[in-house]
């Protein structure tokens, strides 16, 4: 392990902290995002209002703060969820192959071949009332997590068979460490490096599918915002006020860089063969 | 093919289970348009209502081996009509989006791999970030609003221009390629940033690879082991991850087509859904299966051709 | 190497020329190619066939292609159009068409009593799925030609309004097919009718190209082309619009206070009028909830909406107060009937009266039971609806209430409303001019119609049955006049905001005449519509 973290995973985490504890501390923080002021609408920047106002009146600061929690709450939900069933399934498909592999693979397909937006639609609002006790939040999450654990199985399964067959596995194997000693200790580190980047990825793609959404009209319903939703009411209003998109598309433009610095770093962190050429 | 019918049976349920039928009107609702109870059942009878989910499937099974799509629940026109007036805009659409992604994402990260932490490598990094973060719908509007609106470049939207008519065969070719512009970039942008990153995270890490070493070691430069060996390995996740992209080609460029007002396939799932519309939704869902399918396939063929190591497991 | 240099440099110029040429014939068409006025269309009909599967895009479509006995003027005055005339009697029982002679369809056959009959079967066929007409012939007993020229009606039991479901468009017999087949068949391919423009092509999901009928027997139209456009995306048809690409269009509230706000050189012409569709929201009165069985409780929500102020912010103005829902332009409205205030004192008053007193964290509470409640909105394109939902709950919260929102799909938000499975449901609704409001408030209607909340008022019933079948204006307008005083203490429904369509078009364009249907489907429509291209002129 070197004695100091790569760069980048040091700045990434510094800013994914930042976000995250500016989210958590929202309802500390901020005013209140439903507060309509109907003859404060659409103002720019000011001291009364650091980031404007939106078309209603509703502090676009505390909008941008409380959206963050559901917005980084969709994507970091949607990564976990992605990762917990695709790193298993992508493992025990590459290394063990045979019948998970098939296993694995069918089920891949199967899901593949799905309309994603069919299973967005469905569990958003087509779903039995039970449904909408779990939050509009974690339905969206878990939507992504069902489909995004793919790109990940199927890498990692790819870097277990190349691995697999490696000089430093076969090594270990044949000084007697037991097959899963192995996958743990040698395999994954290195297999997990690119995932991690992709995960990283999940986490930006989940936040703009929810925007997707909000442009189709079935986003998370008033009053609570969204960096997806804030984004598109902005276009709306787009030759009014260039800061109802300015700050939420930089909030999300933070966020996914933040992501990849950690899934990077991470990456650096783990892979023993790193360094330059 | 099993996994194609499991797929479409699963989608007949989940139509059948959500509320709300085909039948009745759209957001709009007049007062005095109601439907006699005996002619709602007609209709249910009609669109095969009364039979329960896995009957209907059935139906729709059958005709299916005699090659027949059905008629659309919307508009009774032959799904296979329906799908088929789109097909080529929507599979023309998506290709050339892949391709860019693919033609500028490759250069891209092997430009980057290069130099790791250069200053190249940060901007091109940075701006992968912000291509990424930016939702279609924004870049759509940001591109119509630059290209046409001041500029005026580029058209609108739509397929082709009013005067198209006038135009011959060359003109309107052009202007097709035209309208495809904007839409294109729109389409793959995303990708474009996130297989760039991809790249560059694969070449660097085969960088350090025993093949790459002994390359070196025998005086190649860096350029060319990049090249020669970077290209080939980074090819192929490359290319599976490519393949995964291809099931968007349904409902993933919907944004797109709406805001391009392109008749596409995207945007006849999103209205089918919201309508229904049985018939065509088992269609597209055998389409998007079956592109799938063929896309996973040719990935894998390619997966095999290029590393012998896979072959032999 | 040079070669392919070459040849790319020369492609590379051909495009460029190409594309500055189709960026220079944006400008005005030249006296050689035909005046084309391009409409905006937000979505692809379900149909062509002009009579089935109607909604608002297709009949605008259809009244354009085909003609019907009698249509609306701009003021909804029934006028007699391939009928020459008509002649109740029998204590209007029957009615009696004369057609007029030399109306022909488009392919040059003349129009008679056989294709009208046709089309009223078809109309009535369900497989068809005409919604609008089918319920309207319900009465309908039989329909007889004596001669080619003349159709007698005869109903079950009088009814005055039965002449408005002749606005039933003509089909011709020998060209379209019948039932299931008409949707289906060449017909909905290519529709040919006897209206002012036929038919040329259409492309899903692009246009619908009509041309002026030379031989119309009202009168050609003054433009020579008609073409709807088909944009799914309002923000992508405005920069059309401003870029002289499309001609006329119907704006948001906020893309009309956008466009009043260009450069004049882009500005596109302006009007705003009142169509009958009312913005309001139901209460579910059967009792599963605490709250709205109460009518002091429906009348204290409405008291505590400042909605003057939400209309002139939010909607720039474009709106008026509803009061019931009885559109005010109509001439059953009792314009005596003035608005409830924004009064939010009286509001928390009558919510005490009710039981309902303040409590913890300021949200009213009654017997332990806190006032809750959740307002169900079928999602829409339109973001106004996301405004007015914001709006409710802050102003409800003012007075003590929590509200949630639950966004549904459209058609699941159907279900649940037909199902009565909700507390309060805001949604828009569309009128004709006919005042029997019946199906929105009897009683029976509960599950047949539209009176999802359940009203059950012994007078207002007593009163909707009296209106249906009086057969005198005067006394028809008193009745109808009751009934909206006694609608207005009940406040079974809150009818919010009346908002007013706002249309954008090409100062060019002159003649659009606005009615309360909308400017597309009276006897004053596109026919009328002229093309003006020195502005200094008239």
């Amino acid at each position: 392990m070197p004695e100091r973290l790569p760069a980048n995973l040091r700045w990434g985490a510094a800013l994914l902290g930042l976000l995250l504890a500016a989210a958590l501390a929202a309802p500390w923080i901020s005013a209140d995002p439903a507060r309509l002021e109907l003859d404060q609408r659409l103002r720019p920047p000011s001291a009364s209002h650091w980031l404007g106002t939106d078309a209603l009146g509703r502090d676009m600061a505390a909008r941008v703060v409380h959206g963050g929690r559901v917005s980084l709450g969709v994507g970091l939900l949607a990564a976990a969820f992605a990762l917990v069933i695709g790193l298993p399934l992508g493992a025990l498909a590459g290394y063990r192959r045979g019948l998970w592999d098939a296993a694995v693979t069918r089920l891949t397909e199967a899901v593949l071949c799905f309309p994603v937006l069919l299973l967005v639609l469905a569990l958003l609002g087509l779903g039995p009332s039970w449904l909408h006790g779990i939050s509009d939040v974690s339905r969206i999450a878990i939507v992504i997590g069902l489909t995004g654990w793919i790109p990940l199985a199927r890498y990692l399964r790819g870097e277990f068979i190349k691995l697999g067959g490696s000089a430093m596995v076969l090594a270990a194997r044949a000084s007697g460490a037991g097959p899963w000693r192995v996958a743990v200790r040698h395999v994954l580190p290195s297999a997990l490096a690119p995932v991690l980047v992709t995960a990283a990825f999940t986490v930006g793609a989940a936040i703009g599918l929810e925007a997707a959404l909000s442009f189709l009209g079935l986003g998370v319903p008033p009053p609570v915002p969204t960096w997806g939703g804030l984004l598109a009411d902005a276009r709306e209003h787009i030759e009014r006020g260039w800061w109802l998109a300015a700050f939420p598309g930089a909030a999300l433009f933070v966020t996914v860089l933040a992501c990849n610095l950690v899934g990077e770093g991470l990456r650096d962190l783990l892979d023993p063969r790193r360094g330059r050429p | 093919m099993l996994t194609l019918f499991f797929v479409t049976l699963v989608v007949c349920c989940l139509i059948r289970l959500a509320p709300g039928e085909p039948l009745g009107a759209g957001p709009e609702e007049e007062i005095g348009m109601r439907v006699s109870a005996a002619a709602r059942a007609e209709l249910r009878a009609l669109y095969h209502l009364d039979q329960p989910p896995h009957r209907q499937y059935g139906l729709w099974l059958s005709d299916l081996l005699r090659g027949d799509l059905g008629r659309s629940f919307h508009d009774r026109r032959p799904v296979a009509e329906r799908i088929g007036e789109r097909l080529g805009v929507t599979v023309a659409l998506n290709v050339l989006s892949l391709l860019l992604a693919l033609a500028v994402a490759l250069p891209l990260g092997l430009l980057a791999a290069l130099r790791p932490g250069s200053t190249f490598d940060r901007l091109a990094g940075g701006a992968s970030y912000l291509l990424y973060a930016v939702p279609v719908f924004w870049a759509g509007l940001l591109l119509q609003i630059v290209c046409y609106g001041r500029l005026d470049w580029l058209p609108l939207a739509g397929l082709r221009s009013p005067e198209s008519e006038y135009l011959g065969p060359a003109g309107r070719f052009l202007d097709l390629a035209a309208h495809f512009v904007l839409p294109v970039l729109c389409l793959s942008y995303g990708s474009l940033a996130y297989l760039s990153r991809f790249v560059r995270a694969t070449l660097i890490e085969n960088a350090a690879g025993e093949s790459w070493r002994a390359a070196r070691a025998r005086g190649l430069s860096l350029a060319s082991v990049l090249v020669r060996h970077g290209l080939r390995q980074a090819g192929v996740p490359l290319l599976t991850l490519a393949s995964l992209l291809l099931p968007g080609l349904v409902g993933g460029s919907v944004i797109v087509e709406t805001v391009f007002a392109i008749p596409g396939l995207g945007r006849l799932f999103v209205e089918s859904a919201f309508q229904r519309d049985m018939p065509v939704l088992l269609g597209l869902t055998l389409l998007s299966g079956a592109a799938t399918l063929l896309g996973i396939l040719l990935a894998d063929l390619a997966y095999a051709v290029v590393d012998p190591r896979v072959r032999r497991a | 190497m040079r070669d392919s240099w070459r040849a790319g440099s020369l492609i590379a110029a051909l495009l460029l020329q190409a594309l500055a040429a189709c960026g220079a014939e944006r400008e005005s068409p030249g006296a050689t190619s035909p005046v084309t006025v391009r409409a905006l269309l937000s979505q692809d009909p379900p149909s062509l066939s002009l009579l089935g599967k109607p909604d608002h895009n297709s009949e605008i479509v259809a009244t354009q292609i085909t003609d019907s006995l009698v249509q609306y003027d701009d003021r909804l005055e029934l006028l007699p159009r391939v009928a020459e005339s008509y002649e109740f009697s029998d204590g209007g029982r029957t009615l009696v068409f004369r057609l007029r002679p030399g109306v022909r369809w488009h392919d040059g056959r003349p129009v008679t009593a056989a294709d009208v009959i046709f089309s009223v079967e078809q109309a009535r066929d369900p497989a068809v799925e005409n919604r609008t007409f089918a319920p309207q012939f319900a009465d309908l007993v039989s329909l007889e030609t004596p001669d080619e020229r003349t159709i007698r009606a005869r109903y079950s039991r009088p009814a005055r309004g039965a002449l408005e479901a002749w606005r039933l468009p003509l089909l011709p017999r020998h060209l379209a097919q019948r039932g299931a087949e008409l949707l289906t068949g060449s017909y909905a391919r290519h529709p040919v009718g006897c209206g002012p423009f036929r038919f040329v092509r259409y492309r899903p999901g692009e246009e619908i190209v009509l041309e002026a009928n030379d031989d119309y027997w009202d009168g050609r139209p003054h433009i020579d082309r008609l073409v709807f456009v088909i944009y799914p995306d309002q923000r992508t048809a405005f920069q059309a619009l401003r870029a002289r690409d499309l001609d006329i269009m119907v704006a948001s509230p906020d893309l009309w206070h956008e466009a009043r706000l260009s450069a004049a050189a882009t500005r596109p012409e302006s009007f705003v009028y009142y169509r009958l569709n009312l913005w309001q929201i139901g209460w579910n009165m059967d009792g599963s909830n605490p709250f709205f069985a109460d009518a002091r409780v429906r009348r204290a929500l409405l008291l505590a909406l400042d909605r003057g102020q939400f209309i002139e912010r939010i909607a720039h103005g474009l709106g008026r107060p509803g009061v019931t829902s009885f559109h005010p332009d109509l001439v059953w409205t009792d314009a005596t009937i003035e608005p409830l205030p924004y009064d939010p004192g009286q509001a928390g008053r009558l919510l005490e009266l009710a039981g309902w007193s303040p409590a913890a964290r300021g949200v009213r509470e009654r017997a332990g039971r806190r006032f809750r409640f959740r307002l169900m909105i079928g999602d829409s394109s339109q973001g106004i609806v996301d405004e007015m939902a914001a709006w409710l709950q802050q102003s409800w919260a003012r007075v003590g209430i929590e509200v949630e929102i639950e966004k549904l799909e459209w058609r699941q938000f159907r279900e649940r409303r037909l199902a009565h499975e909700f507390e309060a449901t805001m949604a828009g609704l569309s009128f004709t001019p006919n005042p029997d409001q019946f199906e929105l408030y009897h009683s029976s209607a509960r599950d047949a119609g539209f009176n999802y909340g359940g009203l059950r008022d012994p007078e207002v019933d007593r009163l909707l049955e009296s209106g249906r079948a009086a057969d005198d204006p005067v006394a028809r307008r008193q009745i109808y006049f009751g009934l909206q005083q006694r609608l207005h203490e009940l406040q079974p429904i809150a009818c919010l905001i009346h908002f007013a369509t706002p249309v954008l078009h090409d100062p060019r364009l002159r003649g659009v005449v606005p009615s309360p249907i909308d400017h597309w489907r009276t006897t004053r429509g596109p026919r009328e519509w002229r093309w003006v291209e020195d502005l200094a002129g008239g």
